[in-house]
């Protein structure tokens, strides 16, 4: 199939995987959204086209450290604690299952990966700012927001954690140390949408939002980045970003965007020997 | 032979709330001098921009801050209404607890407990987005068992939805 940048007589089927236009203006997701803004074609090829491509490292171990984090917050309601060794037992079972279907890309490093990832989780343990005994609000749930009065798809996103009081939590894996203000800008979409979610579905605003930064450096880290309820303008840039990605979906619009980002783009090869692309 | 100049003009600006209005003026011209198309052009540009800049003025409603979030009022539509106040447990969850239930005979009591457990509130006492994570509990509590097909795909998801 050949896509041009403009693309104005090319109608692009769902190819093996992949999804429709319709489907994908249907809702979506903050992080679909950034996708589609940080580069259409690099969209294009996952969504549209739905091209398979290994799991990254980094994204297999952010996965194990999310169920294990998944499965800490849910044992509060119990008021159970875990104990490491429990939590260890989690974090390995999720490590094999995640790549059942999935395969990773190792390149000989799994066990030092396995370990760095564990390694973040001993620190998150030992330094969270959250009590064995506090109760979350809500733990990794899945939420939506019919958004059809304002003309846009409806929004929706899986909340990693709730705090008493309304302070979302998203956890993150990185390698490298966050700087606040970038954060705040970087995540900007997705904090939002989390915040819209959350007002839609529990009739309040959150009081905060907390990135708790799990950092996989040499000696691991934990970075808390604590922001301030969504604003009115955040709110209204987020629309249109949505607006923005209906308008360019419908049109079919996957022009590339060369940048730096490009040397982390799992469809390198296919982008730069011009497959998709007249 | 009469040489015909079409303009027009539209502009589209952006307003608090979400929210933005247009408006678009087109005229359509006998050019009597063709040799004057870039003079003629300017002149009906200008008029036309300011008949449409004149008008934009009168902005008419603009909502107010929130309009359209937190249910105020302004008509979701989704068939989805929540019965406990506007983010309150839906029908649709209820009914979807209710359908784990029967189809496993599970303890009603025992579900209330685990909702008082995790949010201080029997089922109905539920918001939207308590009541997503009560069926997520539940479809872990009652997995999929050889042949009847009580997984997730069997039941219809039900997120907190607005």
């Amino acid at each position: 199939m050949n896509v041009s940048p403009t693309n104005e007589t090319i109608t692009v089927p769902p190819g093996d995987g992949g999804r429709s236009i319709d489907d994908l203006i249907a809702s979506v997701s903050a992080s679909r959204l950034t996708a589609f803004l940080q580069c259409r074609l690099r969209f294009y090829f996952r969504y549209l086209l739905g091209l398979a491509k290994p799991k990254s490292p980094a994204l297999h171990v952010g996965s194990s450290v999310h169920a294990v984090l998944k499965y800490w917050n849910r044992s509060r309601w119990r008021s159970e604690e875990p104990g490491l060794r429990q939590l260890h037992d989690i974090y390995s079972q999720s490590w094999a299952r995640e790549q059942e279907g999935e395969p990773v890309q190792w390149e000989g490093e799994e066990d030092e990966e396995k370990k760095a990832g564990w390694r973040l989780l001993e620190t998150y343990f030992r330094e969270s700012p959250i009590k064995p005994d506090e109760k979350p609000e809500a733990v990794e749930v899945t939420v939506e927001a019919n958004l059809a009065s304002h003309g846009l798809p409806r929004l929706v996103g899986i909340i990693d954690l709730v705090r008493p009081g309304g302070r979302i939590v998203d956890f993150k894996t990185t390698g490298k140390t966050p700087d606040p203000e970038q954060v705040a800008h970087l995540t900007d979409f997705q904090t939002t949408g989390y915040a819209i979610l959350y007002r839609e579905a529990v009739g309040k605003t959150e009081s905060a939002i907390e990135l708790h930064h799990l950092v996989k450096t040499k000696n691991p880290k934990l970075v808390v980045t604590a922001l301030g309820p969504a604003t009115e303008t955040q709110q209204t840039r987020l629309f249109r970003a949505m607006e923005s990605y209906v308008a360019g979906l419908r049109r079919q619009d996957w022009v590339p965007s060369p940048g730096l980002q490009c040397a982390s783009c799992e469809f390198f090869a296919e982008c730069r020997h011009g497959r998709g692309i007249n | 032979m009469a040489v015909k100049l079409i303009a027009n003009y539209a502009k589209r600006l952006g307003l608090p709330g979400y929210s933005s209005h247009q408006f678009s003026v087109s005229v359509e011209t006998e050019l009597h001098d063709v040799t004057d198309i870039a003079g003629e052009s300017q002149r009906l540009y200008e008029s036309l921009q300011k008949a449409v800049d004149d008008q934009m003025q009168q902005t008419g409603f603009v909502p107010p801050d929130g309009y359209g979030m937190n249910g105020n009022g302004n008509g979701h539509g989704n068939g989805n209404r929540p019965q406990n106040g506007d983010a309150g447990i839906s029908e649709k969850q209820l009914d979807l607890i209710s359908r784990i239930v029967r189809e496993n005979n599970a303890n009603k009591a025992e579900i209330e407990n685990m909702a008082v457990q995790m949010f201080g509130g029997g089922v109905r006492t539920l918001n939207r987005m308590q009541a997503s994570n009560l069926i997520d509990e539940l479809f872990e509590k009652y997995p999929r068992r050889n042949g009847n097909g009580n997984d997730r795909s069997t039941y219809q998801r039900q997120p907190a939805r607005a």
